[in-house]
């Protein structure tokens, strides 16, 4: 292991929220198998007194789990002078096997801990706990999520040695290999262009037309989650080679580094808090008649739908303006 | 109408110094009405109070106010109710020294963003109509007991509250100012207010304003509900 302080906080954080987030599931399993908002038995009103406290914790934990993406992502590439061959974030996710895994797991569970805090607040807005049971079945589902993070993230951290030489981005995420980054990586960039764009402006112009007309949320949500991997297929295939101006180099970390203005950051935060916003539309949609919701999600939907186009638009945005400046003429394959 | 549903109120629970206030009591309090809850000291009156006036919660049991279910609710909630529904008035008075009459009378307003000008004028005319207008500007140190006992009850009222809850409001008061009290109180009904007194004052529980006495004793309802 390097002793590094942010792998340290990342390690004691992880395995906080882990153990945290037990102790709120073994106390959702409490609610799921006693919860009776009519009886006014002891248990009841222990369950209700400590469901506040215990939402509020969970949602600052969920809060430190979605910063903790960034943090391990802006750790690993610091890590990458460590590394003989490593350039970059790529290289060091490659020194051994849980760098990846431990990546898109922390990736799942920032867009499922977004979910649950989104479905918290609206349950701690209305005053008779409606979506208690849903929130907390949902926590228990995500239990071995976190666990299985902070155990895949600790792995990786504990089997980092400085003397192993390590493959850089520019092979990683070359066209010659035949990994799955690779086949990504060549996908061509005029369709890839097309894919994107469509879903973007579909995305948001049904989120325009949800925001005004309240009509339409889960086939906006069902296309906030299309434009999510749409768009991350387009770093790889395009947006990459107009930052980097080199139509051989895929590579979707390097972006995050000073030498490209830490451009990854702002682009990777507004499409995953975009696509969480779009996904929270469609996990409220089912309880928008329930009685004491029914003005509370309505207007906390056209919140979120705006904040989605508020976000996509940006992430757009960004893309644009390079592909537009940039110094590489992409004529397409 | 409040309706009490086997309450149940146990402080220091699994504790050596655990204390059982309240046992299981159920009852229906009308509205508009005054009703006055009569029994020795630490005979759990204080704590009926504070459960109905979501000052605290039950150990168990449930408190319906207006057919609306008030021991479930979240913090913030609650709040709301006390804010709107209840005024308190307190046997110990609890004026804020330092700042003068009127001040302590509109301090419940402030949270509710209203304009003060709007809050104010309330306040004077409050002042006005308990006889105190001259002392508005005036420390609550330098006030009588009848005075800041007057202070406590505009205060009390400054939210127009529907519900008045007052814990022994004339422990402090000589018979004069206690026979004043209850004559004010019979204005809070004639107003359409419902009235909650904790008390054991005979001035009090045998005033002819008077509609029901509830005796409470060992944390038990005497002779029904």
């Amino acid at each position: 292991m390097i002793f590094h302080p942010a792998i340290i906080a990342l390690y004691v954080s992880s395995v906080l929220i882990s153990f945290m987030v037990l102790y709120g599931a073994s106390f959702g399993i409490q609610i799921l198998r006693k919860w009776d908002i009519k009886s006014g038995n002891e248990l009841q009103l222990i369950l209700e007194r400590k469901t506040y406290l215990i939402s509020t914790l969970l949602a600052y934990l969920f809060g430190f789990q979605l910063l903790s993406l960034f943090l391990y992502i802006f750790t690993v590439d610091q890590l990458s002078t460590f590394f003989v061959g490593a350039m970059c974030a790529a290289g060091s996710l490659y020194v051994n096997d849980f760098g990846y895994p431990a990546l898109v797991l922390k990736m799942i569970n920032f867009l499922l801990a977004g979910l649950w805090l989104i479905l918290n607040y609206a349950d701690n807005q209305a005053y008779d706990y409606p979506l208690i049971k849903k929130k907390y079945l949902f926590l228990v589902i995500l239990t071995p999520l976190i666990f299985a993070e902070m155990v895949l993230q600790a792995n990786y951290f504990l089997r980092l040695k400085p003397d192993i030489i390590t493959s850089c981005c520019g092979t990683l995420f070359s066209a010659e290999g035949s990994s799955l980054s690779s086949v990504i990586t060549v996908l061509p960039s005029i369709p890839m262009k097309i894919v994107f764009y469509l879903s973007m402006i579909l995305t948001i112009a049904l989120g325009v037309y949800y925001y005004l007309k309240g009509k339409g949320g889960y086939l906006f949500s069902s296309l906030s989650v299309i434009t999510f991997l749409a768009s991350i297929l387009s770093i790889f295939s395009f947006v990459s080679v107009y930052y980097y101006e080199l139509p051989t180099h895929h590579c979707p970390f390097c972006i995050l580094q000073g030498e490209y203005g830490y451009i990854g950051y702002p682009l990777y935060l507004t499409l995953l808090g975009g696509t969480i916003s779009g996904m929270g539309v469609g996990v409220l949609m089912p309880f928008k008649n329930i009685k004491s919701l029914s003005e509370i999600v309505p207007s906390l939907q056209r919140k979120l739908a705006i904040l989605t186009l508020i976000l996509f638009t940006l992430f757009t945005a960004m893309i644009t303006s390079r592909m537009v400046f940039s110094g590489l003429i992409l004529e397409g394959y | 109408m409040i309706e009490l549903q086997n309450i149940r109120k146990v402080f220091n629970q699994n504790k050596p110094n655990e204390f059982v206030a309240i046992h299981g009591i159920s009852l229906s309090i009308d509205s508009d009405r005054v009703t006055v809850f009569k029994g020795p000291s630490g005979s759990g009156k204080t704590t009926v109070l504070s459960l109905i006036g979501c000052m605290s919660r039950p150990t168990s049991g449930r408190i319906r106010l207006s057919e609306r279910e008030i021991t479930s609710l979240p913090e913030r909630f609650l709040t709301e109710i006390r804010r709107q529904t209840f005024g308190f008035i307190f046997q110990q008075f609890n004026l804020v020294k330092g700042i003068t009459a009127l001040e302590n009378a509109m301090l419940p307003a402030y949270p509710l963003g209203e304009a003060h000008t709007s809050f104010r004028k309330r306040a004077m005319g409050l002042f006005d109509l308990f006889g105190i207008s001259q002392k508005a500007e005036s420390k609550v140190e330098w006030l009588s007991g009848g005075e800041a006992q007057r202070v406590t009850i505009a205060r009390a009222l400054i939210n127009n509250p529907s519900i008045i809850i007052a814990d022994e409001p004339t422990a402090h008061l000589d018979t004069k100012l206690s026979k004043e009290f209850m004559e004010i109180v019979g204005r809070f009904k004639d107003d359409g207010k419902t009235v909650l007194i904790a008390s054991h004052d005979p001035i009090v529980y045998e005033c002819g304003v008077v509609d029901r006495v509830i005796h409470i004793r060992d944390g038990k309802v005497e002779g029904g509900t």
